[in-house]
């Protein structure tokens, strides 16, 4: 069966790629600790927000979820919870353990402030973690278990000729499987906004994108702030994306052709199938972080002249059809996409081996941001610290 | 290795798509649009107009607008951002 790879069964459901315990710092003071506990501990993944404390309303909601998320993701196989008071660190372990991943916690509270025998007893606990879900297996796995983030960075106008649609073949390929497939980046709907409404499932739908775009549109001109000059960038310019209608025409064809099936919050899980966008920021450190929160396990993101980031959670597929890129970044670029505009290969035939990398990925082959440890996690913030 | 130097991504388009860098003077063979003579220095990917365009006059890629321009643009001419501008998200607007 070429549609399905081999991936972990999660007790809730849900399936892996990966089989991580992930050491997360909830709060900024822990955060020298976690990267202690994750650096002793092989087999490990760390994040650490360095936020946590004096945040309210909507910038603290978006926090909560980002971080459970995160711990929730099906790539996750147990965490191991880092903070700093007992109740904060609590209600984010009993959250993510509702949700089915094993949690084990350690709080500077419980060690009298004492960051060193913080690390003592997280090393412990990550250690037994390691090796409790080293005995899990994979086991083959249909790609309807599949949730997937596409973000595109670095954009140039050989992206969205050819980078961006080559993915969406392939998200197009998930969706007609039963899977989920997410993008985000609502700057970059702005002059296809048009388009994306016409795909919207409900007319609720079609309304949710243009509001969305009105309200990312708005927010720089009710500063007194010109677009012009911020996005397209410096990189995206130099590559012949000229205006941001240009840059987000080509943008959005990385979401293949499929209906749209909801507008997400940022970090906000799919509750069913389908192709769904998540109204979040351009910046795609946070855009990807919040696709991982929303479920994703696996990343592709398109570059024209490359970009080197990747989520630490989810394996992140490099993707480039510039004619150059991947022979100048052959331990960056995963996948060459360069065929498609030389006329070497046809579009179909590009996708279809696209895909098939997809599968291969999900089933344990390394990226390359996994083999150089490029992975991070960024949080959005809405608003200043108290 | 390709027979076109540049290509159109739609009919309604205005601008081609650069498949190389292309230097001024060259005769321009456009996949889906006809030959055009290049103006100026175009890089690989960048646009080059098709036909001339009016200042102020919609600009068209993919079929669909992408800016306007700010400045009279003739057929062969490198179409960047000195001579189209953003419609949208400025803060006049």
């Amino acid at each position: 069966m070429t549609d399905s790879f081999l991936g972990y069964r999660r007790a809730n459901g849900a399936v892996g790629v990966r089989n991580h315990v992930l050491v997360l710092g909830i709060n900024g003071l822990a955060g020298a600790a976690t990267r202690r506990i994750g650096r002793a501990v092989r087999g490990t993944v760390t994040v650490a927000t360095p936020y946590g404390r004096g945040q309210i309303g909507p910038d603290a909601e978006i926090h909560r979820r980002q971080l459970i998320g995160l711990a929730g993701n099906p790539n996750v196989a147990a965490a191991l919870i880092v903070g700093v008071d007992r109740k904060t660190l609590d209600s984010v372990a009993d959250a993510v353990a509702a949700g089915g991943t094993t949690v084990e916690t350690v709080a500077l509270d419980d060690v009298h402030e004492d960051a060193l025998a913080l690390t003592d007893v997280g090393i412990k606990k990550a250690a037994q973690l390691a090796r409790s879900v080293s005995n899990q297996r994979r086991e083959p796995c249909p790609v309807s278990a599949l949730r997937v983030g596409v973000e595109c960075g670095h954009s140039d106008a050989t992206s969205g000729l050819a980078g961006n649609p080559l993915v969406g073949k392939v998200s197009d390929r998930v969706v007609d499987s039963g899977g989920a497939v997410m993008f985000g980046e609502t700057l970059e709907w702005l002059g296809a906004e048009h388009l994306l409404a016409r795909r919207g499932a409900r007319p609720e739908v079609a309304k949710a994108i243009t509001d969305a775009v009105a309200r990312r549109e708005a927010y720089p001109a009710s500063l007194g702030i010109d677009l012009l000059g911020n996005n397209p960038g410096q990189e995206n310019i130099r590559g012949g994306l000229s205006t941001i209608e240009e840059k987000s025409l080509g943008a959005v064809a990385k979401g293949g052709s499929r209906p749209i099936a909801a507008v997400l919050g940022h970090a906000e899980a799919p509750t069913g199938r389908g192709l769904h966008v998540m109204d979040g920021p351009g910046y795609s450190p946070e855009s990807i972080t919040g696709f991982v929160a929303a479920g994703a396990q696996l990343v592709f993101f398109t570059t024209g002249p490359g970009n080197s980031y990747c989520s630490a959670i989810a394996p992140t597929i490099k993707v480039s059809a510039h004619p150059q890129t991947p022979g100048r970044l052959p331990e960056q670029i995963d996948f060459d996409g360069s065929a498609i505009l030389s006329g070497r290969e046809e579009a179909e035939a590009v996708a279809a081996r696209l895909h098939t990398h997809m599968l291969a990925v999900a089933s344990g082959s390394a990226t390359w941001g996994e083999i150089l440890g490029e992975g991070d996690e960024v949080f959005v913030r809405l608003g200043p610290s108290l | 290795m390709s027979t076109w130097d540049a290509f159109l991504l739609n009919p309604a388009d205005d601008v081609a798509v650069a498949l190389r860098p292309i230097a001024a003077g060259e005769a321009v063979r456009v996949r889906g649009g006809h030959s055009v003579t290049a103006r100026a220095d175009i890089p690989m990917a960048h646009k080059l107009a098709l036909r001339a365009i009016a200042a102020g006059a919609s600009v068209r890629k993919y079929g669909e607008i992408i800016g306007q321009a700010c400045t009279t643009i003739a057929a062969g001419d490198h179409v960047h951002v000195h001579n189209i501008v953003s419609r949208r998200a400025r803060k006049s607007a």
